[in-house]
């Protein structure tokens, strides 16, 4: 049966509305462990969702085998039916335009044409890179996926897109008086062209490996931050984007919730979450074939839109924004970021460095956590420098911040004229690729707490 | 058991034999079905059903990896065999043909489960409701999971297995002004024999204590619960134990076995022949039947754990630790059912403790020092068994080898099971006291 037949029978049957994302993957991954190539792998899978809605209910069925996808869409209507009886809030979805289209996201140099030989030499390049004085252990990631997706809806939209992805992580250990880690990923959405970034990022790499090698461990207390462009991006991500998901909005699990128009930030603030810029997190339409656009989230300091799918933003009345992305065709889509910027301000980063008396200059991102509920993070990074009187004095390691979002998105004083992204992995159950970028930023206080 | 997977198997074991390769075949057949919880109410379910192969070959000692699915397993071989061409010589040895001696990982009651489950979800969040008023069940998830696994071999080794789960969790929340507090609380099974009710009503509870904050002591022990231990021990602890990380000098346990590491009633094992043990199996991924391996015995380190590879590299053997964490990716080195035992105290909070419920940031421990430093959330002070406040940004900083020396463990043995990225976590223990720790904060 086709697509398009499945759909028309579920809506007889009395759904409401009712979507079939299909998928067709390709993937190769290789990982080089200190020269050796420790494992090379390749395959395909395929697959798809049906997603019914119900009256207010919700059920989504994937599998594997497409022969079985009326079985599967049978099975979404009936667990829709019965989430129905268990529901007393209503549930809609807000109208978006819909789109006959096809869009492939160009690779100027086709990752499928390239034998993996040459990619495993790559990464042999890569690190032969590496200085063993400094990295006496590499650890070398090379992955690509090109993703064939259909989606059509019940009211009318079809469209398909291909999405390729690269990515190259580089990570290295070192060891001094004690053992040390740095790493960093180049990739973006497309082909393998955009290799050619990766022996740059090798360079910073190693240099931070370096810087820590010879740190000393932090000052811990109140004192002010300047975060480099990615752990700014990152601490955009996890503290204030997380909150503006607008599945943790409309359910009361976000911070921001009630705040839309509220100043939530200092006014030299103004944040973007866009998946339509070139980078790693960036997607042409979302997993519901909603058309994807830029989200000013905050403007100048005031709380301005929200992350939305279709079903979200029907429940706080506002415009969906192509907030829907699912992991892979097993599971359901949910309310996601793409490229999180910290728009660029207007300063330099030696007028950002010559306020500070005493702080913290922290590069890259080891990992965060937050609450979006209480509106708390905590977060590393993974380089960071001693400021004393508006110097950059001496390499740190193991820094870690934490505090409260809202208050410290409050004590942003100043942020560069730049704007540079690094790439990231989101997880919420499920693993979605992201950026994570802008300019340097300077918060004026936030508490750092070293392990001394 | 699914006849798919056991044909696809088979199909690619002959496609081996016919072209002289030697290999094995991982295979997996899963269904899992999701209730998810907003607000009070369940929002959706899913479920998804997927089958497919991890495909191992080795020509001239060298080894390819591919996956595929039903219908294609020809060109899982071949692609495998391809890649095999770039490798260097490894020399592994697949196991050979053996008796199995059986671990109870299916019950088939799960299957009854799975189609009350919407009716087990409403029951988490009628518990957490029933705390109070102004508690709302904010967000939550039961899973039901159930399936079967094969491992083949060219050595003979045909191995198969069901195995079942089912897992819920809640958050809930509290306003308090203009901000909310939250705590969450969850179980997991082999069997659904889980009150979810009973869940609900912990977790209700627990945010329920959070109304009064209270200002943070620094000179107090810390309890933590199984769910905070646990995430320490994972990214402070047990990597030590890789044998890949012992052999490049990453662990600091290397050069150490046999020494006494941690207090003396401290227990450390991985045992996935416990019978419903979340992370237990029969045998490894790889087709290496499971035993238990100790690697901390009444606080003497005993053991470090290897897959096939590592085994070889390391010039020893498996301890049944190669874990692939789906068809699509190739096995690595993984502890699969950790148990953590101690003597067992009843009551670990008998003076003054801060008592912790969750912690953020253990994933930043350093892996090859054992340093950590989390912040403590949900946490409270407790003095004479009553909680006296919660502690907001509790900062807890200190170094894992080094308290193990004076942990004291309880005895409310709990089993998790957390997904971390594409590794997953098993483990059953209790909560645990801690000394020599920096505490900072308001
Ligand atoms: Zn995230």
């Amino acid at each position: 049966m086709r697509l398009q037949q499945i759909l028309e029978k579920l809506i007889e049957q009395g759904a409401t509305y009712c979507d079939i994302r299909k998928e067709v993957w390709n993937r190769t991954s290789m990982t080089l462990k200190d020269g050796d190539l420790e494992a090379m792998v390749q395959g395909d899978e395929r697959g798809a969702m049906v997603r019914v809605l119900y009256d207010r209910g919700w059920g989504c069925v994937g599998t594997g085998d497409l022969q079985k996808l009326e079985e599967a869409s049978e099975r979404a209507l009936l667990m829709a039916k019965k989430g129905a009886k268990y529901k007393k809030e209503k549930t809609g979805l807000a109208d978006v335009d819909t789109h006959t289209e096809s869009v492939k996201i160009p690779m100027k140099k086709n990752f499928m044409d390239v034998h993996p030989e040459e990619k495993l030499d790559l990464l042999k390049e890569l690190h032969s890179f590496f200085d063993e004085e400094t990295a006496n252990s590499t650890d070398l990631r090379y992955n690509d996926s090109l993703v064939k997706k259909e989606i059509i809806t019940s009211d009318g939209s079809h469209v398909k897109m291909e999405i390729p992805r690269l990515l190259i992580y580089l990570i290295i250990t070192g060891k001094s008086d004690t053992i040390q880690k740095a790493s960093e990923g180049v990739g973006s959405t497309g082909g393998y062209e955009l290799t050619e970034r990766a022996f740059d990022k090798a360079e910073v790499v190693q240099e931070r490996l370096k810087n820590l090698l010879k740190a000393k461990t932090p000052p811990s207390g109140k004192m002010s931050l300047i975060m480099d462009p990615h752990l700014a991006g990152v601490f955009a991500h996890e503290a204030f984007g997380h909150a503006a998901e607008g599945d943790l909005v409309s359910s009361g699990n976000s911070c921001l919730y009630g705040k839309l128009g509220e100043k939530v930030a200092s006014e030299i603030v103004t944040i973007k979450d866009d998946p339509t810029i070139d980078s790693y997190g960036s997607f042409p339409f979302d997993d519901e074939g909603t058309k994807a656009r830029k989200r000013v989230l905050v403007k100048k300091g005031i709380l301005n839109d929200f992350i939305l799918d279709r079903e979200n933003a029907w429940k706080l009345d506002m415009q969906p924004n192509g907030g829907a992305r699912a992991e892979d065709f097993r599971v359901k889509p949910l309310v996601r970021m793409s490229n999180t910027i910290i728009e660029p301000g207007e300063m330099d980063f030696d007028e950002l460095v010559e306020q500070v008396d005493k702080g913290v200059y922290a590069k890259s991102s080891s990992g965060g956590q937050v609450s979006t509920v209480q509106g708390t993070f905590q977060f590393n990074a993974q380089e960071a420098y001693l400021i004393e009187n508006g110097e950059i004095v001496t390499p740190l390691r193991d820094v870690s911040f934490n505090g409260f979002t809202l208050e410290t998105l409050q004590n942003v004083i100043g942020i560069t004229d730049e704007m540079q992204i690094g790439i990231g992995h989101c997880g919420k159950g499920q693993t979605a690729p992201v950026g994570d970028g802008g300019g340097h930023v300077l918060i004026s206080e936030v508490t750092v707490g070293g392990r001394e | 058991m699914s006849e798919k997977l056991l044909e696809g198997t088979k199909k690619i074991l002959e496609y081996f034999k016919k072209r002289g390769l030697k290999g094995d075949v991982y295979g997996t057949h899963d269904r899992n079905i999701s209730y998810s919880v907003m607000k009070g109410e369940i929002s959706d379910s899913s479920e998804y059903e997927d089958i497919g192969f991890g495909v191992r070959v080795i020509k001239d000692g060298r080894i390819g990896f591919g996956y595929c699915v039903p219908g294609n397993e020809e060109e899982g071989v071949s692609r495998a065999l391809e890649l095999s061409k770039l490798s260097p010589r490894v020399d592994i040895n697949l196991p050979t043909k053996r008796d199995l001696e059986a671990v109870k990982t299916y019950d088939e009651s799960i299957k009854k489960a799975s189609n009350e489950a919407a009716e087990l979800t409403q029951q988490v969040i009628d518990g957490a409701g029933s705390v109070a008023e102004d508690i709302t069940p904010s967000r939550g998830q039961l899973n039901i999971m159930f399936g079967t696994k094969v491992v083949g071999n060219t050595e003979g080794v045909f191995f198969s297995e069901d195995a079942s789960m089912i897992e819920g969790y809640i958050a809930a929340s509290l306003p308090l002004g203009d901000t909310s507090v939250i705590a969450s609380e969850f179980a997991h099974s082999r069997k659904p024999d889980i009150d979810f009710y009973e869940v609900g009503v912990k977790g209700g509870s627990k945010v329920d204590s959070m109304r009064d904050k209270t200002s943070i002591p620094t000179d107090v022990p810390v309890v933590l619960n199984p769910s905070s231990l646990s995430m320490l021990l994972w990214f402070g602890l047990i990597r030590a134990f890789n044998g890949e990380n012992v052999r490049k000098g990453k662990s600091f346990y290397r050069d150490r076995l046999g020494e006494k590491v941690a207090h003396d009633s401290f227990n450390l094992a991985d045992d996935p022949t416990q019978d419903w043990g979340i992370g237990s199996s029969s045998f490894d991924d790889e087709g290496v039947v499971s035993f238990p391996l100790p690697f901390i015995s009444d606080g003497v380190l005993k053991n470090f754990m290897y897959d096939l590879k590592e085994a070889s590299k390391s010039e020893t053997e498996s301890t049944g630790n190669g874990v692939r964490s789906s068809f699509k990716t190739p096995p690595g080195i993984s502890d699969r059912n950790v148990i953590v035992k101690g003597d067992e105290i009843s009551d670990l909070c008998y003076d003054r403790v801060i008592k912790v419920d969750g912690v953020m940031g253990a994933h930043t421990a350093n892996f090859a020092s054992g340093d950590f430093s989390v912040v403590a959330t949900p946490a409270w002070l407790v003095e004479d068994g009553e909680k006296r406040g919660r502690l907001d940004g509790c900062m807890i900083s200190g170094n894992i080898p080094d308290l193990l020396e004076s942990i004291e463990m309880g005895d409310d043995y709990k089993k998790l099971h957390l997904s971390l990225g594409s590794t997953s976590l098993n483990m059953e223990l209790p909560s645990a006291r801690i000394g020599k720790v920096t505490i900072s904060g308001k």
